[in-house]
């Protein structure tokens, strides 16, 4: 548990501009809450708040697929996994730090948007629901993403997940709903993007027990595959 | 009674690159055998491209080999638990940019280590690679040779039983490189086996009490340093009250006359210095130097290629 928590901390101090890049998104919908118009905004502010709150699920993919990449690149990678460091435990800090990545980022627009579209007069309560929901999407497609780049350079491990989620998406919407539920990214999302707070509407949890899951099926495939992968990037 | 465990032992690894687009294939190492002793300093020397990092990294459990397998403290190579114990220090010492003292603690948790020990430990390691008034500043911006140090601090961090160094003062200076060869002699005093593998021969020759020569993936060469620096097939007679003319290629030298030659004439050059009046004051096997060594054995190296720029 130590070794996970420490590299997920370290992960998440790495990617701090990144972090802080996402943030001013999250800025800019503060300082729209500040100088608009809010009664007469106030659906510009909520077609707004869905678009940078999914924005992060492909920030997510960004980071799961650069991690691995990143550290070998770098050959920091050397010094971690000689320590008492097991590739799985290595893999799964790296899936906490792109989920507490995507958490903080989270966590910021949560805040701002129960502010921003709480004055707007939105009913703000289903807030941190939809977070919760982003953060178990982003969970699952770092993670997918992590798995894909144990092999892939992150160009194409990004790729191949965007593939991946997109594909359980497609068939939502041209053979059965239900499909969206085999990788549930594209429902969650959805979930986020479809929400009106015009009513409470349902905390349904399914599709987020469903991502946590998955999680660890994909993490465990992860973890098989990396476990052979020789990592030392020089070749003589 | 039980055999001691080697602290280091590969068993007839081979490793193969193989291309993913081209039918290449390149063997990095070929059914190589190697045990380090538990307490020993053990040299691990080639030319560039022999294998040496190879080598290191399937014992670290960053490769796989392509066949044949190996232990690490009685462990088999990859083991994670087993680098609890074990130092390491790439080629090129790569550290996350944070204030070296939280580096160090960061490697050191790694390892389970934790409480007031850490930090205690981190200035004690960072004293002994001569980096104490260095502890608050960060390692991003560290010249390679304070990168080198501090790399080879968070090595020591956990007090390894074993410390497997790679190129340990390639960026060091004359300074630097004596301090890292005394912290490797008190290591092996300290009943610790060091495992260095390096291009500075003269370090290898000075420290080490065992080598290894590996060329093209295969050993060439093993053994004790002094065996391997002494010449089996020459003698240096060391004697007074002869003519320098009077035997071809002896040297004088504070008033004696030293004479090289091949061993199966000894007997009869020592037999016409006595005939000759003259008085043999010692007669020494030639002691080559590990250059010599490494050269000999690595005859057929290829010069590295150029394009023809400077």
């Amino acid at each position: 548990m130590k070794p996970m928590l420490l590299i997920a901390f370290n992960f998440v101090r790495e990617q701090r501009w990144p972090i802080f890049v996402l943030l001013l998104w999250v800025l800019l919908l503060a300082f729209l809450g500040l100088v608009a118009d809010i009664p007469r905004m106030r659906e510009d502010l909520l077609f707004l708040f869905k678009q940078v709150a999914v924005y992060v699920v492909a920030f997510s993919i960004f980071f799961g697929g650069s991690a691995i990449y990143n550290e070998r690149k770098s050959r920091r990678i050397l010094a971690v996994l000689s320590k008492a460091v097991r590739r799985e435990q290595y893999l799964s800090g790296l899936v906490l730090g792109v989920t507490a990545a995507c958490a903080i980022y989270c966590f910021a627009l949560g805040l701002t948007g129960s502010w921003t579209l709480g004055a707007a007069g939105f009913p703000i309560s289903r807030v941190w629901f939809l977070m919760v929901c982003l953060v178990a999407a982003c969970m699952l497609a770092g993670t997918v993403a992590l798995m894909f780049s144990t092999f892939l350079n992150p160009f194409l491990a990004a790729g191949a997940t965007a593939l991946m989620l997109g594909v359980p998406w497609i068939a939502s919407q041209t053979v059965a709903a239900r499909w969206a539920y085999v990788i549930p990214v594209s429902a969650l999302t959805t979930t986020v993007l479809n929400s009106t707070f015009k009513v409470p509407g349902n905390t349904e949890w399914f599709p987020v027990c469903l991502a946590v899951l998955e999680t660890a099926v994909f993490w465990v495939i992860a973890g098989k595959i990396f476990s052979r992968v020789d990592i030392a990037v020089a070749v003589e | 009674m039980t055999e001691m465990p080697a602290a280091l032992e590969f068993e007839s690894v081979s490793k193969e690159y193989r291309s993913v687009f081209s039918r290449q294939c390149l063997r990095a190492l070929d059914g190589f055998d190697l045990r380090v002793e538990a307490g020993e300093i053990f040299g691990f020397l080639g030319p560039n491209g022999a294998g040496k990092s190879t080598a290191i990294h399937i014992a670290m459990g960053f490769m796989r080999p392509t066949s044949g397998q190996g232990h690490m403290l009685g462990r088999p190579f990859g083991d994670a638990w087993t680098r609890r114990h074990v130092g390491f220090l790439a080629e090129n010492v790569a550290l996350y940019h944070r204030r070296v003292d939280r580096l160090l603690c960061f490697y050191g948790a790694l390892n389970r280590m934790g409480g007031t020990c850490l930090g205690e430990r981190a200035r004690e390691v960072l004293q002994m690679v001569g980096l104490q008034d260095q502890a608050k500043r960060n390692a991003g911006k560290f010249s390679r040779g304070m990168l080198q140090r501090a790399g080879l601090a968070q090595a020591l961090m956990n007090d390894p039983k074993l410390l497997i160094l790679d190129e340990p003062t390639s960026a060091l200076d004359p300074l630097a490189r004596v301090m890292v060869r005394e912290l490797i002699r008190s290591a092996r005093e300290a009943g610790k086996t060091i495992f260095l593998s390096s291009h500075l021969l003269s370090e290898v020759e000075l420290i080490c009490d065992r080598v290894a020569v590996l060329h093209r993936g295969k050993l060439v060469r093993l053994g004790r340093t002094a065996d391997l620096l002494q010449s089996t097939e020459q003698t240096e007679i060391v004697t007074r009250g002869i003519a320098l003319q009077d035997f071809a290629g002896a040297v004088t030298h504070d008033g004696v006359v030293s004479i090289t030659v091949p061993i199966s004439t000894q007997r009869g050059v020592m037999q016409r210095v006595w005939e000759l009046g003259g008085e043999i004051i010692s007669v020494n096997p030639v002691r080559r130097s590990l250059e010599q060594v490494f050269l000999e054995v690595t005859a057929d190296s290829q010069p590295p290629q150029t394009d023809g720029r400077l």
